[in-house]
């Protein structure tokens, strides 16, 4: 295949001035959460990589992370797939279709073996030598695996690559699994999010297109800098949550006045994300500054852990935990009063057994 | 008045004795708070601007005292090392122990009139066990969701495995709180039986855990679980014999 361009030639060709260049690589700095220092290694990394080649597969999934993707606005995701990266293929974004399509699909894999970028969104249908995904008349299990063998880092965006998603709520007809577990030992990054934030998809793409490598990750193969801390630890409405300011249903004066979320079910105090720092849409708004409780969609498994409005205590399958807990204190309480009477009964009726035999022998002390 | 003779044994080291009172006073204040935590009652709303933030008090209380019971810890393991009737645990191992079992549950069940007398007996025991294991359970839930908020510290890189294991944070809140109420069913169970010792075999068990040692009507089948040289302690000793006319001999169980 043709040369392929860095990201400075590409500008060049656009006819566009070095300083729109160095803005562009300053935007794409603090995009990926690095610090201003970084701003000369990514310059560097802009003139000289030639821009890497993305291959972009889509499983068994809503395409919602795509919604949010094209959403991006700092870049703007047009200008990723067209001048940041050599987009291959894209079963939502490409212009081709039919055989010629999935012809290239192969080629691309052969030709960019070991270099290419490989991004994933949805699960892997795995029941009925999965048939509940094809495309192209192949499982995309199938799929997956070929495209993921040559991919120098693979991307699994959504919580369904992740961990499975929305159709892998119990009972999980499809089998549907999250790709950890098909794709060997490869390097993949997570970025979970029912969708991801979209800055954060590019921001994830970018770092390992500019620098070759993966971001630094967390335990669950998170790029730390946007799944570094817990929505509830940096959200806005905490100081409400701190005084005991609470909103009890959607439409009271506490949720007219802004106050936390908590008893409506808000998940912040357990999910991971980057929803209340970089906010969604140009920081426009997110979830919980909506009025809407956080459903934790950056979770595995968030999909089994409704409704989504109650916390603990009702939460879970038995209904009312505190109540049930009062429940069996009480009983307990009232069985152990009634073991009670009983050993008192059953002390007394043994003391006068002991006396009685104690006057049969006659009484000799004891 | 018939005359009972009695012994004496000294059993809990002050050291257990402390933590075992330094964990009541713990349990209940953490179990009080969590409530509170899950549930803020309306009560602690306060005017952001105007007070020392309630529910966040809460929190720390919670936080601090887990910190408290956590170092209190350290007074079971030392006294569990230095004395042996700090280790009266079950003997699993050992064949007896599970007839020695059934013949308690039979007095428990009223199908036996008494059961053999023991210092502790291997009930007791097993439920020791299985209250530390909670404990456990809180401890390491607790500070998994505690800790979550530094995700990089050394210290979270301790307990970050309990939220995989147990398959997402949510969960482990769910663990922390129905374990917490497990809990408070042993601590009713745990405190009926102890009065229960008291006033059907009228052996000093409740002072037990103040003063350290059991007066016992009966001779115990398992007094080799104690350390015997602790008894020359003669001071205490007669201080104890001159509770009641009840007690007429002090045994040196480590003959003299
Ligand atoms: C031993 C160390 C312990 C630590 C570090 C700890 C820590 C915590 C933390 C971090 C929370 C969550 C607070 C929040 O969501 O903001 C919590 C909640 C709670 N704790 Fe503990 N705790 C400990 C022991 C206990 C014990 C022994 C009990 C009860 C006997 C207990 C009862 C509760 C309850 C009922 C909750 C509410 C659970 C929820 O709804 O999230 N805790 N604790
Ligand atoms: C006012 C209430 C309580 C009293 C009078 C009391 C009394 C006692 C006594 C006398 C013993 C020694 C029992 C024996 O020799 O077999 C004991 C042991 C123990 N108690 Fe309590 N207790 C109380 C509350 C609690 C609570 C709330 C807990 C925890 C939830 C607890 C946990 C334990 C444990 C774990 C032991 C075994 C200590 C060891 O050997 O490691 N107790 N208690
Ligand atoms: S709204 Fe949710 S995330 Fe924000 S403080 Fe309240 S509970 Fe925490």
């Amino acid at each position: 295949m043709e040369k392929r361009e860095t990201m400075w030639e590409s500008y060049r060709r656009r006819g566009l001035s070095r300083r729109t260049f160095i803005k562009g690589c300053v935007a794409l700095t603090s995009l990926m959460g690095l610090s201003s220092g970084m701003v000369s290694k990514v310059v560097e990394a802009a003139e000289t990589k030639q821009l890497p080649v993305v291959i972009w597969i889509h499983g068994h999934e809503c395409t919602g992370c795509d919604e949010s993707f094209i959403r991006s606005a700092a870049p703007l995701a047009s200008d990723l797939i067209l001048n940041n990266v050599a987009l291959e293929y894209d079963h939502l974004l490409s212009a081709g279709s039919g055989e010629p399509f999935e012809e290239h699909l192969e080629k691309t894999i052969q030709a960019y073996n070991g270099k290419y970028i490989l991004a994933v969104e949805g699960a892997v249908a795995t029941k009925g030598s999965g048939i509940y995904c094809m495309s192209g008349g192949h499982p995309f299990l199938e799929t997956l695996q070929r495209a993921a063998k040559g991919a120098a880092a693979i991307i699994a965006y959504g919580t369904c690559a992740v961990s499975g998603g929305i159709q892998s709520a119990a009972p999980n007809p499809t089998g549907s699994a999250g790709i950890g577990h098909f794709i060997g030992a490869k390097d993949v990054v997570n970025v979970p999010g029912c969708p991801p934030i979209p800055e954060v998809m590019t921001g994830v793409v970018m770092h390992v297109a500019l620098f070759g490598k993966l971001p630094p990750l967390d335990s669950q193969g998170r790029p730390k800098q946007f799944y570094g801390n817990r929505i509830h630890d940096t959200c806005y409405r905490r100081p409400f949550f701190d005084a005991g300011l609470f909103a009890d249903s959607y439409d009271d004066a506490g949720s007219k006045a802004g106050w936390c979320l908590y008893k409506l079910g808000c998940r912040g105090p357990e999910t991971y994300n980057s929803c209340g720092n970089i906010r969604w849409f140009q920081g426009m708004s997110y979830p919980v500054q909506s009025g809407a409780p956080c459903i934790g969609c950056a979770n595995a498994n968030f999909w089994n852990q409704g409704p989504f409005s109650d916390r603990l205590p009702k939460y879970g399958p038995l209904g009312d935990i505190d109540k049930i807990g009062a429940g069996l204190a009480v009983a307990t309480t009232a069985g152990v009063a009634a073991h009670g009477v009983l050993s008192v009964y059953q002390r007394s009726r043994r003391d006068a057994e002991a006396a009685e035999s104690d006057e049969v022998k006659g009484g000799e002390d004891k | 008045m018939k005359k009972v003779q009695r012994e004496i044994f000294y059993v809990f080291s002050p050291f257990l004795r402390v933590f075992h009172w330094i964990m009541v006073a713990s349990i209940i204040i953490l179990f009080v708070t969590g409530l509170l935590i899950t549930k803020p009652a309306g009560i602690l709303a306060t005017e952001p601007t105007a007070t020392s933030m309630s529910v966040d008090l809460i929190r720390n209380i919670h936080f601090t005292v887990a910190y408290i019971f956590l170092a209190a810890f350290i007074l079971k393991v030392y006294g569990f090392i230095i004395n042996k009737g700090d280790r009266l645990f079950p003997h699993f191992w050992r064949g007896y122990f599970y007839a020695q079992t059934v013949d308690v549950a039979l007095h428990y069940m009223f199908l036996r009139n008494e059961h053999a007398s023991y210092l502790r007996n291997p009930l007791a025991r097993s439920s020791y066990v299985l209250l530390y294991v909670l404990v456990a359970i809180e401890f390491f839930t607790g500070f998994a969701m505690y800790l979550m908020t530094e995700p990089d510290a050394f210290s979270t890189q301790l307990f970050a495995w309990v939220n995989v294991v147990l398959g997402g944070e949510m969960i482990t809140h769910y663990v922390h709180h129905y374990v917490a109420w497990f809990i408070i069913l042993f601590a009713i169970g745990h405190i009926y039986m102890v009065i229960r010792a008291e006033f059907m075999e009228g052996e000093s068990e409740v002072s037990s855990m103040f003063a350290g040692t059991k007066i016992l009507a009966h001779h115990p089948l398992d007094e080799d679980d104690v350390d015997p040289d602790e008894l020359d302690n003669a001071d205490r000793l007669k201080r104890w014999t001159n509770v009641g006319e009840g007690i007429s001999k002090i045994r040196n169980v480590g003959g003299n």
